[in-house]
C-alpha cells in the first residue's frame, strides 16, 4: 500500500489530463472544509446531558469555543513542519495520510462526546483533525502548480475554494445527519462525527487516487516558459530554509496575517452583529452567514484567477484598499439601517478573505519558485493560525470593552470596523513593501558534469 | 485494432473520468450551495 501510495508510483502517464488534478485537490478540500461548519456542533454539544437545554455537567461555550481554535492553531503548525514532508512524499501519500488524520480526529471526536470526554473531543477534532487539515490543505498545491504553470493562480483558486465550500456541504449535512440520530437520549452528534469520519475518509482517498504528479520536464501544450525572470516572477527558486532568512517571506506573513484577521474575526461574529445592527431574526441572521460563506468560497477561484492577469501584488492591494474603505463606510450603512449596501459590503469584504487565501500560493511561487513552495506555503499558514486565535480574541474583547462601557450594543461594532481598516492598512504598506527575492537566496544550478 | 481507434478509445476512457470526477466534486457542493442560497433568501423576506 505503501508502495503505491508514494510519489514514483503517481507520475502520470502520457497522455494525462491535467484537469483531473483540480477535482482530486477538490476531494481533498471540500472534506477539511467542513472545519468552518464546527459551530453547528456547538449548541447540541453544550446540552448533551441536558438534551433540550444544557444541564448540570455540560460543557459550556467558551470550552467548546477551544475545539476550533486548536484545529486551526494545529493546522499552521502541522502545515509549518509538514511541508517539507508532504514535498518528498508526494500528494498521494500525503492526501493519504491527511485522510486517516481528519477522519479518525472526527471518529475520536465522536467517542469524546459519547463519553462525555472532553480531553478527548480536543484530542480528536482539534489535534488529529488539525493535523488532517494542515497536512490536507497544502497536499495538492504544489501538484497543482507543477501542472498549470501557466494559470497557477486558477489552478490553487480552484482547490482552495473546496476549503470554503466545505462548510457549504458539512453544515447541512451534519444537521441532517444529528436529526436522524436524535432521540429523547441523544442529540445525535456522536454518530454523526462517526458517519461523517467515515464518509469523509472515502471521498479523500478517492481524491488520493486520482491525482498525479507531472513527469520531469512536463509543460502544457503550446506553453513557453518564461527564459528570463519578470519583475515580480522569478525564474529561480529558493529553498524553504532559505525563503525563511528573506524579507518577503514575513511581509507575507504580516500581509496573510491582516487579511485573514479581519475577515476570520468578523466571520465569528456575523450572525450576532446582523441581529443587533438590524434586529432580524436568528434564522435571516444564519442566512447572512450562509451568503458570507459563498462569497467566501467564490472569491477564492475568482480573485485567485484575476491575479493571473493583475499581478498578485496588485490584487492584494485591491484586498487592501476596497476593504479598508469598505470597514470604513460600513457602520453608515448600519447607522443608514441599509440592510442591502451592509450585506453586500460584507460579501465583497469576505470574497477578499477568501481570495486572500487563494492567491497567496501563486504569489509564493512568483516570488520563491515552484521547487519548494508547498514548504514555503506550509510555513506561511503559521500566520493563518495565529489570525484564527487574533482575530475572534480582537472583535470580542473590543465588543465587550466597548459594551462594559456604555456603548450600545447596535454601535459597539463600529470601533471594531475602523480597527479593521487599519489593519488593512498595515497589510497594504506591507504589501507595498514586497520586492524580488535577491539573488543570494536563490538555489544554485548543480554545475553540468 | 488499429492505433487510431487505440487512441480513440483511450481519449474516450479520460473524457468520462474528467466527467465523473467533476461530477463527484460537483453535484455535492451544487448541493450545500443551493442548500445555502435557500436558506440567504430569509434574510431579504
Amino acid at each position: 500500500m505503501a508502495l503505491a501510495l508514494d510519489r514514483s508510483h503517481s507520475i502520470a502517464k502520457p497522455g494525462f489530463n491535467r484537469w483531473l488534478v483540480p477535482p482530486a485537490a477538490l476531494c481533498i478540500h471540500l472534506c477539511i472544509g467542513e472545519a468552518y461548519a464546527f459551530s453547528v456542533f456547538t449548541k447540541p454539544m453544550a446540552q448533551a446531558i441536558g438534551i433540550t437545554a444544557p444541564a448540570a455537567g455540560d460543557w459550556t461555550v467558551p470550552q467548546l469555543g477551544w475545539i476550533f481554535s486548536l484545529a486551526i492553531a494545529v493546522l499552521g503548525l502541522s502545515a509549518a513542519f509538514g511541508g517539507k514532508w508532504v514535498e518528498r512524499v508526494g500528494p498521494r501519500m500525503a492526501m493519504f495520510v491527511a485522510a486517516v488524520f481528519f477522519s479518525s480526529g472526527l471518529i475520536v471526536a465522536g467517542i469524546g462526546v459519547s463519553l462525555h470526554v472532553l480531553p478527548l473531543v480536543y484530542l480528536g477534532y482539534g489535534v488529529l483533525g488539525g493535523c488532517g487539515l494542515g497536512i490536507g490543505y497544502i497536499s495538492p498545491v504544489s501538484t497543482l502548480i507543477g501542472w498549470f504553470p501557466d494559470r497557477p493562480g486558477l489552478a490553487t483558486g480552484t482547490a482552495i475554494m473546496g476549503f470554503g465550500g466545505g462548510a457549504l456541504i458539512g453544515a447541512p449535512l451534519a444537521v441532517a445527519l444529528m436529526r436522524h440520530f436524535s432521540s429523547a437520549t441523544s442529540t445525535g452528534v456522536a454518530p454523526t462525527m462517526v458517519v461523517m469520519g467515515v464518509l469523509y475518509f472515502i471521498w479523500m482517498v478517492v481524491g488520493s487516487q486520482i491525482v498525479r504528479v507531472p513527469p520531469a520536464g512536463w509543460a502544457p501544450a503550446g506553453y513557453v516558459p518564461p527564459v528570463a525572470s519578470q519583475k515580480m516572477i522569478t525564474t529561480k527558486n529558493v529553498l524553504r530554509e532559505d525563503a525563511l532568512k528573506t524579507p518577503q517571506f514575513y511581509l507575507l506573513w504580516v500581509v496573510l496575517f491582516c487579511n485573514v484577521t479581519a475577515g476570520i474575526g468578523v466571520l465569528g461574529q456575523a450572525s450576532l452583529m446582523i441581529q443587533e445592527m438590524f434586529a432580524v431574526t436568528p434564522i435571516a441572521a444564519a442566512g447572512f452567514v450562509g451568503l458570507l460563506s459563498i462569497f467566501n468560497m467564490a472569491g477564492r477561484i475568482f480573485w485567485a484567477s484575476m491575479s493571473d492577469f493583475m499581478g498578485r501584488k496588485t490584487t492584494y492591494l485591491i484586498f487592501f484598499a476596497l476593504g479598508a474603505v469598505l470597514y470604513v463606510i460600513a457602520p453608515t450603512f448600519g447607522h443608514l439601517q441599509n440592510i442591502v449596501l451592509f450585506v453586500l459590503a460584507f460579501a465583497v469584504i469576505l470574497s477578499m478573505y477568501g481570495g486572500g487565501f487563494a492567491t497567496i500560493p501563486a504569489y509564493l511561487r512568483d516570488l520563491f519558485g515552484t521547487v519548494n513552495v508547498g514548504a514555503i506555503h506550509g510555513a506561511l499558514l503559521t500566520a493563518w493560525a495565529a489570525a484564527g486565535v487574533a482575530g475572534p480574541v480582537l472583535v470580542n474583547y473590543i465588543r465587550e470593552y466597548q459594551i462594559t462601557h456604555g456603548v450600545a450594543k447596535a454601535d459597539a461594532y463600529s470601533v471594531t470596523m475602523y480597527i479593521m481598516a487599519v489593519l488593512l492598512l498595515v497589510g497594504l504598506a506591507c504589501n507595498l513593501a514586497v520586492r524580488p527575492v535577491s539573488d543570494q537566496h536563490h538555489l544554485k544550478e548543480a554545475p553540468a558534469t | 485494432m488499429d492505433e487510431l481507434e487505440e487512441r480513440s478509445e483511450v481519449v474516450n476512457q479520460d473524457t468520462m473520468l474528467l466527467i465523473l470526477a467533476w461530477l463527484f466534486v460537483g453535484i455535492p457542493l451544487a448541493w450545500g450551495v443551493a442548500d445555502t442560497i435557500k436558506n440567504a433568501t430569509k434574510l431579504f423576506s
